[in-house]
């Protein structure tokens, strides 16, 4: 038995046949080859697979992909505007905060969910923003720099 | 592969009766973030899935005394519902403290007392606060004390065909306090939780006091014997009349019973022992904290 | 040059990070790629007595089996190569492999695993290093629980007379300390890709953190000559050790040799951390002769390791902890025995260090002990201690360029600790 589902990928929609038992992660690298979320546990422990559903974060790897029929769905891949990178991706990108890469397009997700509801958060809220993303290089000075910096207006759009 | 079946109804009688059609086959869908992650390694192997997210019951009400959140409210809503805040502390703290941002979106405070952990963050704090739940099926709705609706780990009074459809905190005039402690700050289930609810009247007297462990026992536990050596107790420097002393040697007893009456197990998070130390340290906190007690 | 030299400069790799761009192995799809999973052993020690796949083999969607029998090559691998790739007969540790199922989702492989019938004769394991060396424990291995060095069953560094220097002594310290199991936990889990390419290769994307190591000894398991094998890396999410052993390119590769279809192998997280290889744990026992003015005149350290069910680089790991594990000082007499011993555990191989930091953690654990015998403060202990330039190490090697005083005054000036003026006043250019 395969349903189908439709929802708005990155602003375009998208319909793809999918099983009850097909996670959203699933959903996007499996069957749209959409692989910015990655997939580093399915057990929601690690955060590397956080997308945006409706504008709030979520772990791909427990949603259900049938019960994002009809919303917003958004990724890294969704990021750059015109071609160009989002303040967040030129700020990773400027303080090394990205080193193996595997959880860098959770933590801008991250990052993103929390800037778009607290564009100028302590650094003490930032860290909790990531606090649901882990990383075994050990990028999270960086990571939590690059988000001040993004949030002290340093990299306009 | 058996085919998995998966609807997502949008009126409460639709579901019930899809409840009702399947029972045992139907495995209720919230926000997934238990459930989920025992269907991707095949610990569980639903036949049908009922999506119960687009019901309608994500709403945080104020209504009767109480406040009324319903069963698909995910717990980022309650953490930052200043309503939520103001009537019920302790449920606030444990909703905020729980898990990390992106689970917290999706989690529900339905699914948390559905699945029934011994650790679940928001079951100590609605047992402190004497909260009920609103069970409802095709044949009717009753209601249930939150510290009765546990059985065991992963087991609930939820009979087949049943759903959560809200839970109902009753607006009181004490104070709660939650507090937890877990391997580390974010991501992390509770080594134990605690949760008080104290009355003081006209701030000196004890006239209510509720108790509730988490991770110490098969359930989220209510300590009816550390309540009941608070009741009565005035401040020490109060005019009032009153048992005893509502003290830090009060408190302490209250604690030292809360421990006795739980029944913690080892195991990867920590050991009985180090859970039964630290209990008793964050049960005094909270009550003190309660209470207005310096200890 | 002065353009770079002092210049930070940019990550080549980092837009690639930022915009997802970077392509790691999970990410590749191929057409009609099948999906891997594989049975593992559910008994810690055992034999197997039975294995029939026909039922798994004939399950619509299932496209091979794979088991012992369809090795072509060598079944075996590893820096020793001891382990098999798939157990043919006996089974060392829980999550051991034995058969492989390739489907065309990964729901359908599960499924076909338990259609696989398996009986195994269960055996008594042993999980402690201790009791494994006991006479009469449970045998991991054939030829004994503990591992063989060219030395004999011990790894030895002799230098000076520690018994001369326990005599001289005005004290006595003796200290055990233990460390635990680690998994690297990277996190980008096990994951390999194979298919036979157009000019009828074997190609293999993969997670190895050792390319060329790896290719020698995926010739050895599939038979084929270097040429034969397009090996593809370079993009790991993270490895830490853990990507320094083969855990999926020979399933996947053996597969796509015997089903000539692409396939994908990949661990989930509760897979990697259950039988991947790990940094193993330790026992270190120190005894140290000591001078009432601060100076180590004998050290002599046992150290047992536990390198689970196989060798993995364990030995090596042995190897690296016993040269180094007497401590950067300047100790004349020196005696070290390295122990390495199987026990029915996952095997336990490189992390991090290869066994250093085990034993900079015990050595740095005795000597604040030492310290504390003596009435001293541990810094003074270290830097009357430190290697000082031309100083001969327990291995006979001359100390060159020796800096660990400025060192650890650069981190006392950063941990704001004021050391006295006479630490302050040494060096590492003499004593």
């Amino acid at each position: 038995m395969k349903y189908v589902l439709s929802f708005n990928l990155n602003g375009l929609p998208v319909d793809t046949l999918v099983k009850a038992t097909d996670t959203l992660l699933d959903v996007l690298r499996e069957k749209l080859n959409v692989v910015s979320p990655k997939r580093g546990c399915d057990n929601g422990d690690c955060g590397a697979c956080t997308v945006l559903v409706n504008g709030e974060p979520v772990r791909a790897c427990l949603t259900i992909g049938l019960t994002v029929a009809g919303k917003n769905v958004q990724t890294v891949e969704g990021l750059q505007q015109d071609g160009k990178l989002h303040p967040l991706q030129r700020a990773f990108h400027e303080h090394y905060a990205a080193q193996c890469g595997f959880c860098t397009p959770g933590m801008l997700i991250a990052a993103k969910a929390l800037l778009d509801k607290n564009p100028k958060p302590t650094r003490e809220q930032i860290v909790e923003g990531i606090s649901g993303n882990l990383c075994r290089c050990g990028t999270y000075v960086e990571v939590v720099e690059a988000i001040q910096a993004v949030a002290a207006g340093k990299y306009k759009e | 592969m058996k085919d998995v079946l998966y609807f997502a109804p949008t009126e409460l009688t639709e579901a019930l009766k899809l409840l009702a059609q399947y029972g045992e086959k139907a495995t209720i869908l919230a926000g997934g973030t238990d459930l989920v992650p025992r269907i991707n390694y095949y610990e569980l192997k639903p036949e049908v899935l009922v999506y119960i997210g687009n019901l309608g019951l994500d709403y945080i009400e104020q209504s009767d005394g109480k406040l009324v959140i319903g069963a698909a409210t995910p717990t980022a809503k309650i953490a930052a519902s200043p309503l939520v805040a103001e009537k019920a502390a302790a449920l606030a703290e444990a909703a905020r403290l729980s898990a990390s941002p992106a689970i917290r979106t999706a989690g529900t405070i339905g699914g948390n007392l559905a699945n029934a952990s011994p650790a679940a963050d928001l079951a100590t704090p609605l047992i402190a606060l004497g909260a009920t739940v609103v069970l409802v099926s095709a044949k009717g709705e009753r209601e249930v004390a939150v510290e009765e609706f546990f059985k065991g780990p992963g087991e609930t009074v939820l009979q087949p065909g049943e759903l959560i459809k809200e839970v109902r905190v009753p607006i009181k005039k004490g104070k709660s306090v939650f507090l937890k402690l877990g391997r580390r700050k974010a991501m992390t289930l509770s080594v134990v939780n605690v949760a008080v609810y104290v009355e003081m009247e006209k701030g000196q007297r004890c006239v209510d006091a509720r108790v509730a462990l988490g991770a110490m026992a098969p359930v989220p536990l209510r300590c009816k014997k550390a309540e009941g050596v608070l009741q009565g107790c005035v401040l020490p420097m109060s005019a009032l009349e009153g048992a005893e002393f509502l003290d830090k040697a009060r408190i302490e007893k209250a604690a030292e019973l809360a421990i006795a009456e739980s029944s913690p197990i080892d195991d990867q998070r920590a050991t009985a022992w180090y859970r039964r130390k630290a209990g008793k340290v964050l049960v005094a906190r909270a009550l003190a904290a309660a209470a207005g007690v310096a200890i | 040059m002065a353009e770079y030299v002092g210049q930070p400069v940019l990550r080549y790799d980092g837009i690639g990070h930022v915009t997802a761009r970077t392509r790691y192995v999970d990410d590749i799809q191929l057409p009609g790629m099948l999906y891997i999973k594989v049975l593992t052993s559910p008994v810690h020690k055992g034999i197997i007595r039975h294995l029939d796949t026909s039922a798994a083999e004939r399950m619509p969607g299932v496209a091979g089996v794979i088991t012992a029998k369809d090795v072509p090559g060598k079944n075996a691998y590893g820096l020793i190569p001891d382990q098999p790739v798939f157990t043919p007969e006996h089974i060392r540790y829980k999550g051991e492999r034995i058969a492989a199922v390739a489907a065309v989702d990964e729901d359908t492989a599960m499924e076909a695993l338990e259609k696989i019938k398996l009986d195994i004769e269960e055996q008594e394991p042993v999980f402690d290093p201790f009791k494994a060396m006991e006479p009469g424990a449970p045998l991991v291995r054939p030829e004994g629980n503990v591992w063989e060095f060219n030395s004999g069953k011990t790894r030895k560094i002799r230098f000076g007379d520690v018994e001369k220097g326990f005599a001289e002594a005005d004290v006595i310290v003796e200290g055990t300390y233990t460390t635990a199991t680690n998994d690297h936990a990277p996190m980008e889990p096990q994951v390999s890709v194979a298919y036979i390419d157009e000019t009828d290769r074997l190609a293999i994307y993969t997670v190895s953190q050792d390319l060329y190591f790896h290719l020698g000894m995926l010739t050895a398991i599939f038979n084929l000559p270097m040429n034969k094998i397009r090996y593809i890396g370079g993009t790991v999410g993270g490895g830490f050790g853990s990507k320094n052993d083969i855990h999926c390119d020979h399933v996947a590769g053996l597969m796509a040799l015997k089903i000539r279809k692409p396939v994908k192998y990949r661990h989930t997280r509760r897979e990697e951390t259950a039988y991947t290889t790990k940094r193993g744990p330790w026992t270190f026992y120190f005894k140290d002769g000591v001078k009432k003015d601060g100076r180590i005149i004998a050290r002599y350290v046992k150290t047992v390791h536990d390198t689970g069910g196989y060798a993995g680089m364990g030995p090596y790991v042995v190897d690296k902890n016993s040269i180094l594990v007497a401590g950067p000082y300047a100790i004349p007499n020196v005696w070290v025995d390295g122990i390495c011993v199987f026990t029915n555990k996952p095997p336990c191989s490189s992390m991090r260090g290869f066994g250093i930091i085990n034993g900079t953690a015990a050595d740095q654990l005795q000597t604040a002990r030492v310290a504390e015998a003596i009435g001293k403060d541990p810094w003074e202990v270290h830097f009357i201690n430190a290697w000082r330039e031309g100083d001969l190490g327990a291995t006979q090697f001359k100390v060159e360029a020796a800096g660990l005083i400025e060192a650890m005054k650069r981190a006392a000036e950063l941990a704001g600790i004021e050391l006295p003026a006479h630490l302050k006043a040494m060096s590492s250019r003499g004593r």
